[in-house]
């Protein structure tokens, strides 16, 4: 699967330290692997609705990690995949049935995605990936981390698109919080005509777009800073770094 | 380098880029003014604001990509995006609108895309279509309603500024564009009934008519200064009759032909649009592929879809195409069978 | 209109500037004999020739002073009466400015050539419509006509060619800027041009001709009309081509005369048409009617920095410096700068080298003429270039390629099919300088096939040495195998013989010693041979290859070398494939016992 090769090294081999930096930032779903597009782009109108997807497959995510490395030595390779899913899916199903049960409205909003989380391909991506090759534990930072990554971005997609779009921020977090939060809603710019290409699902390629770029920059100064490191320091020492370091 | 300048040939046309552009201005300023002359200062205060905001924003971006922004700014291609913006957004429709249009033009049509040649999509279209589908409401109540039609005068010069400036609103007469009101009337109506309708009684096309003769000299002056080919232009007439002659012959259920031609921006999109060289084909066959293109998803759009005036979509799809026209509209090259039908692996070496 | 008459239209073309009334108004001036000559034995294309005379010997005007060997080496003739000075290189106008072997000739003192005949000349064929093909052709050879416009191919080489022609083209289009070189000479010797025409008609066994002019010539339409009104031939007809640059290059010509294409990479022979300038023309007729070599040519010199731009005849080898001096420029170090040929191909030259047989203009622009290209915008993809290209290319398309280094799909853009007309350049409203980039996109791709052909000749000689190591390492151990076998069969003989036996061992040994040397010889000689024929199969390889490279640097620059090397390519495979063929018979025959 493509998505082993964007891994920096093999997975077995991953610190633990490794497997968080990946999740969130190196390897990070959404911005590097570009996986998981459809919801991605879809439910990250508001905040609330990037919040309520990012959780659900926080929760699929971790859930489907830690089954599929508990019995990774125990199914046969041929009927790897579809276990694979259907573990998947009844992950899916509970986070659907306990969304019913808690924010009804919410559900009733992101509607066809939440049952979609099943073919988000991060989760099967790291299942195949990851979970299937590592223990218990590191499939569970794996799991974490990548859901928080994939989260992340979402909801930082979620708040560009409701600030642009909108003029607002946590609108509708009663949904999901209970009336409590009916008053968390916070007017940016008051008497904002909608800007609905942002709340379009262009608005959110454009973002996206934006969001990967910024990575980049940050990447490229930090390699610059890292080779600006090594080329200040003096000859000899860097000379002994080198003999010392054989790639 | 040195050398390479001394190699022939030694001469040069005396064609420039800013020549080039500095003409189509000029080209679409008799639009302009019929405009301006038929539905108030509007147009000229949104061209204002647009070719300046355009002009700040490719300033803004171009320090940002580290390119020279003096040289640049020079080919005068960021004021002609500013003016093809001006005369298509509706005169009533707020300052920031405009801002947004001409910023969104710069940035991330032209220059996220690498700049003057390097677009795919042409920036006053697709800033024109970013604008009407974000702002519906002031994108359609905000045209303006020619004296004639209304009874009503024009709003002054500082009545308009203060309105597009958001200070005090005016509560002028606006209305939908003709084509917009045929499309929505007709459904209810028959074309003579249509006719006795206040809007129509000095004339389907009083106005509107004016500017497209007027967008049409500015075309004429651009085919004559052989800026433009003649391609791309009669290719969109085509398209556009090939469906409309047909389909409108019957002036009770669609609008009649010379309605497409005249009572939208057809004229100006096939003069001014559609002839843009960076994002249509490049050979004489391809632009007018090009256009036919465009005429054909002009007609469907306005019939069939849901915005009454089309051009800035159609062109927006076929912009998407341009290459793949280019791509089979290669010329056979002299002394060769066939054209080169597109790139090969190089055959595995032995 | 009938087929005869039909004009095919270019695509693309443009109208630059013409500049042809400065210099077609006055009547062609005879510059006065330079004080001297400087003749490279490289002419333009072909091959070097060589000297046939020593320093310090005095020629005669229009005496052969150097020959080459091969057919596409054109002869070189004295052009002044004078005694040879030197021999030695001298710059040479060519736009890669290289110095090459020529010989300098310094004229007489006027006692001195009181004395001495003035010029040598060939008999003249006044009837040469009774002449046979063969000596006409070999008259052509014999005065060093080379074609006056192009690449200064020897112009015999086109009357030698196998294909048949039925048409033949006079190319008087002359569709450069600036240069009326042709226009004056149709003018003023219309007569001499048709019948050159109709010694080449003959020559070629053609039955058509065509004398192309474009319409911004109308007096030397009207000329070459009377004359050829004069002469009452049919076959030769006027055709006036619409003023338009590059009507006048050699496949376009062809095409808008013809409707034709000249297939790419190929020549128009392949069509059975051969072309020819109107000064070559004339050059055949003085060469066959007044046995005269061609010693001269028409050169217009113009340009905003001539006083008195017009056309001259001009002694071949006059050094471009004493060339414009004469005609009241001017000149100090190198300045002022000239292009050779006019402003769309022409070159900058170094105004020490001579004026050579394909030196149509000296163009001296002043300071503010041609002014340096503003710095390139970027392409705004305008389409212009592809509508202005004679050659329908995607001129945009090469430029990206040749910019991102993409040789392969500029080869497949049809790079090679480009004849840097620089209309392309011309019209580009951003200032792209096209041309420019075109021809380092070709110097590249023709570095790179000649680097894999030397990698493929290095690779295989290595090979083959390899393989002859081996076998002689083969043939060592089989030897001492051999002579191991021998020692023990001896030996065993030794032991098992009897005194009484001596007789038949000393036999015995007598045998076995005459065997032994003839093995021996056997032996030496066989490696030798071997040696030999793999030498021969080698150097082979390496006649091909070269031709190989030159083949394809012939092709890649449209030179019309590229028949007599495909000829020559051939032979020589030919001889590589004997070579081979004899190596292995020896090899196989030489293992065998
Ligand atoms: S220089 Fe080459 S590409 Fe340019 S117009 Fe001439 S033939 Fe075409
Ligand atoms: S003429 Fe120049 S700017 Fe126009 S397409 Fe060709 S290279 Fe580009």
């Amino acid at each position: 699967m493509s998505i082993e090769s964007h891994s920096p090294a093999p997975a077995v081999q991953n610190p633990t330290q490794d497997i968080i930096k990946d999740g969130l930032w190196r390897n990070n779903p959404a911005l590097v692997q570009l996986l998981g597009l459809c919801p991605l782009l879809a439910v990250s109108g508001t905040v609330v609705n990037a919040l309520g997807l990012g959780i659900a497959t926080l929760l699929v995510l971790i859930g489907s990690n830690v089954a599929v490395s508990l019995i990774r030595n125990h199914v046969q390779d041929t009927v790897r995949l579809p276990a694979f899913v259907m573990i998947i899916a009844s992950f899916t199903t509970t986070a659907e049935l306990i969304m019913q049960a808690y924010a009804f409205e919410l559900y009733q909003i992101l509607g066809i995605f939440i049952p979609l989380i099943v073919t988000n391909c991060i989760i099967l991506g790291r299942a195949e990936g990851f979970a299937r090759k590592n223990t218990v534990w590191r499939s569970l930072v794996d799991g974490t981390m990548m859901g928080i990554g994939f989260m992340g971005i979402l909801l930082l997609l979620g708040i560009i698109r409701e600030v642009i779009g909108q003029g607002t921020l946590f609108a509708g977090m009663e949904l999901m919080f209970g009336p409590a939060a009916v008053n968390w809603k916070w007017v940016i710019i008051p008497d904002y005509s909608q800007f609905l290409f942002a709340v379009l699902p262009p608005g959110a390629f454009v973002a996206l777009g934006l969001l990967i770029a910024g990575k980049n920059v940050i990447d490229d100064r930090q390699k610059q800073r890292v080779q600006k490191a090594v080329d200040d320091q003096p000859a000899l020492s860097r000379r002994v770094r080198v003999t010392g370091h054989i790639h | 380098m040195s050398l390479m300048q001394r190699s022939s040939p030694h001469v040069m046309g005396r064609n420039t880029t800013s020549r080039i552009m500095l003409w189509v201005i000029v080209a679409a300023l008799p639009g302009l003014l019929a405009l301006s002359y038929f539905y108030g200062w509007g147009y000229l205060i949104n061209t204002v604001i647009c070719v300046v905001s355009a002009v700040l924003a490719e300033a803004a971006i171009l320090m940002l990509r580290k390119r020279p922004v003096l040289k640049t700014l020079k080919d005068a291609s960021a004021v002609l995006t500013g003016v093809l913006l001006g005369v298509t957004l509706p005169p009533f429709a707020p300052w920031w609108i405009m801002v947004i249009a001409s910023g969104f033009a710069m940035v991330f049509v032209k220059h996220l895309y690498g700049g003057l040649g390097q677009n795919l999509f042409n920036p006053a279209m697709a800033a024109f279509a970013l604008v009407l589908i974000s702002f519906p409401l002031p994108m359609t109540t905000s045209w303006s309603t020619p004296e004639a039609i209304s009874g009503e005068p024009l709003p002054s010069f500082s009545q308009q500024l203060s309105h597009n400036l958001e200070w005090q609103a005016y509560d002028g007469i606006t209305m939908a564009t003709p084509l917009d009101h045929y499309k929505t009337k007709i459904k209810r109506l028959t074309a003579d009934e249509l006719a006795q309708t206040p809007e129509y009684v000095a004339g389907p096309f009083y106005g509107i008519l004016w500017v497209n003769l007027a967008f049409l000299l500015g075309g004429l002056l651009l085919l004559f200064l052989k800026i433009i080919s003649w391609h791309g232009p009669v290719g969109l007439f085509t398209g556009l009759l090939v469906l409309a002659l047909p389909f409108s012959a019957d002036a009770d259920s669609a609008m009649p032909v010379l309605m497409h031609l005249f009572a939208g921006a057809t004229v100006f999109g096939a003069f001014f649009i559609v002839t843009d060289p960076a994002s249509s084909a490049t050979s004489n066959r391809g632009k007018f592929i090009f256009g036919f293109g465009v005429g054909i998803l002009t007609y469907c759009i306005r019939t069939w879809g849901n915005f009454p005036d089309a051009i800035a979509f159609a062109v927006l799809l076929m912009n998407i195409s341009a290459p793949f026209i280019d791509h089979y509209t290669r010329p056979r090259t002299y002394g060769k069978p066939k054209p080169v039908s597109g790139y090969k692996l190089p055959e595995e070496s032995p | 209109m009938s087929r005869v008459d039909r004009i095919w239209p270019l695509p693309g073309g443009i109208h630059p500037p013409e500049h042809k009334s400065e210099s077609n108004g006055r009547p062609i001036a005879r510059l006065p004999a330079p004080h001297h000559v400087v003749l490279p034995l490289h002419q333009n294309s072909g091959l070097p020739a060589e000297p046939m005379v020593a320093i310090g010997e005095q020629v005669q005007r229009g005496q052969l002073i150097a020959k080459g060997h091969h057919p596409v080496s054109a002869l070189v003739h004295a052009t002044i009466s004078g005694r040879v000075t030197a021999i030695e290189d001298r710059p040479f106008a060519h736009p890669s400015g290289l110095s090459v072997p020529s010989i300098v000739i310094e004229s007489l003192s006027d006692q001195e050539a009181a004395l001495s005949p003035e010029a040598v000349s060939m008999a003249p064929m006044r009837d040469w419509a009774t002449e046979t093909k063969e000596r006409l052709v070999s008259r052509i050879q014999e005065a060093g006509i080379t074609g006056l416009g192009g690449a200064g191919f020897p112009s015999h080489i086109k009357y030698l060619g196998q294909r048949q022609i039925h048409t033949l083209i006079v190319n008087g289009v002359e569709c450069e800027p600036y240069i009326t070189a042709d226009d004056r000479l149709m003018r003023e010797h219309a007569t001499d041009i048709v019948t050159g025409t109709q010694i080449a008609l003959k020559i070629l066994s053609a039955s058509t001709a065509f004398i192309a002019i474009e319409d911004n010539k109308p007096e030397a339409i009207s000329a070459i009309k009377a004359a050829l009104v004069a002469v009452t031939d049919t076959r030769i007809k006027v055709k006036v081509v619409p003023t338009k640059y590059p009507s006048g290059g050699e496949k376009q010509l062809v095409y808008l005369l013809t409707g034709r294409e000249v297939p790419s990479g190929d020549i128009p022979a392949s069509l059975g048409i051969v072309m020819q300038n109107t000064g070559t023309l004339y050059a055949i007729k003085e060469a066959v009617v007044s046995g005269t070599p061609m010693t001269e040519r028409v050169v217009t010199i113009t340009g905003e920095g001539t006083p008195n731009p017009g056309n001259y005849w001009v002694t071949i080898g006059t050094p471009i410096q004493d060339a414009l001096a004469a005609t009241q420029v001017a000149v100090t170090g190198n300045r002022p700068r000239v292009i050779m040929g006019g402003p769309m191909m022409g070159y900058d030259v170094d105004i020490t080298a001579p004026v050579s047989k394909v030196t149509n203009c000296l163009l001296v622009p002043s300071a503010t003429e041609f002014p340096t290209a503003p710095d390139p915008d970027p392409c705004i993809r305008c389409g212009l270039c592809e509508q202005a290209c004679p050659a329908n290319l995607l001129p945009q398309k090469l430029f990206w390629n040749a910019v991102h280094h993409e040789w392969e799909q500029a080869r497949l853009n049809s790079l090679s099919d480009c004849i840097e007309c620089g209309a392309c350049s011309w019209v580009c409203p951003s200032n792209i300088p096209l041309v420019q980039h075109y021809r380092f996109a070709k110097a590249e791709i023709k570095r790179e096939a000649i680097e894999t052909i030397k990698a493929d000749q290095s690779r295989l000689r290595f090979e083959q040495r390899q393989a002859r190591l081996e076998r002689d390492a083969a043939e060592k151990d089989a030897k001492r195998k051999a002579r191991a076998a021998e020692a023990a069969k001896a030996q065993a003989a030794k032991a098992q013989d009897t005194p009484s036996t001596l007789d038949a061992s000393a036999k015995d040994a007598i045998l076995a010693s005459v065997a032994r040397a003839k093995a021996k010889k056997a032996a030496s000689t066989g490696p030798v041979t071997q040696e030999a024929l793999e030498n021969t199969v080698v150097l082979a390889q390496q006649a091909v290859d070269k031709t190989r490279v030159k083949l394809a640097t012939a092709v890649s620059d449209g030179l019309p070398s590229v028949e007599a090397l495909t000829g020559a390519l051939q032979k020589l495979e030919k001889r590589l494939a004997d070579a081979q063929s004899a190596l292995q018979s020896h090899t196989e025959t030489g293992d065998a016992p």
